[in-house]
């Protein structure tokens, strides 16, 4: 299970074997959190770093008139507040979706481990901007794409978040999910959801039975919603040999 | 209480059967017409995988209604109850 935070940190960032010996140091107290429930709420003031190590949970916010808005899924190796670690106070709640592994982490704990392992300090960052990009990303997906092609992205996109850290199998992967909780997610009805389900699967796209998904045809799910997984960052969708180029200029100067 | 609310409160809803291409088998619709306007189209729930079958769905909704998500009705008097609540000025 510990191993999810190191493969998602490699995913961006190659790990010495010190670093991921501080990072498997690091998982200290492991806590079992059930389905549906408040791991932070709003106006709390974060003191640890919540670290998923199973399970889905997600980022939302509640209206007034009762209305759930869903802002992020963190899947197993994700940071609940890293972003919010220097902020005073939550400003959405996070919640678990399914059940849940949880780790805290003392917010002076990370600050160690990331002062004394520069690569570790750097796969942070990327977590935080990857976490602004995936949120870019569902930006247009709410406001451009079609019903359809909203759902498939976002089925496309835990795919390839999930494989980053191990968890799926013949492109299938756990999907607790409900209904509701994807039209909370992209701002869509159920019954909108319903019937996009319905078409994806007439089409021969996905197959969803008792909680797990299987992407029975990966590219033209892909091609279906124009999936492009750049925003993701992912080490298997850069390019991996050109960021050690220095810049032109600067090697003229050199 | 003024006058102007007394006669904006009064709404006259007329509910018209109309079949509807929802790309699904849930066809069987209502034009919901209040005071003379189309105010929005409910659809009644076939799919077998819906969790509420048979129930009434807020398909679309126009003017003050236009994006507002909702559950699904029991019954057509819920619907026009709920429509009329939010059909009446503020």
């Amino acid at each position: 299970m510990q191993q999810a935070l190191t493969r998602k940190l490699e995913s961006f960032e190659p790990l010495s074997d010190q670093a991921r010996w501080a990072l498997n140091g690091l998982v200290l107290k492991v806590r079992q959190v059930g389905a549906r429930q408040d791991l932070i709420q709003e106006g709390d003031k974060p003191d640890n770093v919540l670290l998923i190590l199973d399970g889905f949970a997600c980022r939302y916010k509640v209206l007034s008139d009762g209305q759930r808005q869903i802002m992020a899924y963190l899947v197993p190796g994700d940071f609940c507040d890293l972003n919010v670690f220097i902020l005073d106070e939550m400003d959405h709640t996070i919640g678990t979706i399914s059940s849940c592994q949880v780790v805290d982490i003392p917010r002076q704990a990370i600050d160690e481990i990331a002062a004394h392992h520069p690569s570790i300090a750097r796969a942070f960052w990327w977590c935080s901007l990857v976490d602004g990009a995936v949120l870019r990303e569902w930006l247009v997906n709410m406001g451009a794409r079609a019903p359809d092609q909203r759902i498939a992205h976002l089925l496309c996109e835990l795919l390839m978040r999930l494989e980053a850290v191990g968890r799926v199998t013949d492109n299938s992967y756990a999907f607790p999910l409900t209904q509701t909780e994807i039209a909370e997610t992209i701002g869509l009805s159920d019954v909108h959801v319903n019937r996009t389900l319905r078409d994806l699967r007439a089409l021969g796209l996905i197959h969803l039975k008792r909680r797990v998904l299987t992407i029975l045809d990966v590219e033209r799910l892909k091609a279906f919603c124009n999936f492009t997984p750049n925003y993701l960052h992912l080490r298997s969708t850069r390019w991996g040999d050109r960021r050690d180029l220095s810049w032109p200029g600067r090697a003229q100067e050199g | 209480m003024s006058g102007r609310g007394n006669v904006e409160t009064l709404v006259v809803l007329q509910l018209q059967p109309i079949a509807v291409d929802t790309n699904s088998p849930d066809r069987e619709g209502m034009l919901v017409i209040a005071n003379g306007l189309l105010v929005a189209v409910l659809v009644r729930l076939a799919e077998p995988k819906h969790d509420n079958v048979g129930s009434w769905f807020l398909e679309a909704g126009f003017g003050r209604l236009q994006g507002q998500r909702v559950s699904a009705f029991p019954t057509l008097e819920d619907a026009s109850r709920w429509l009329r609540r939010h059909l009446k000025p503020v």
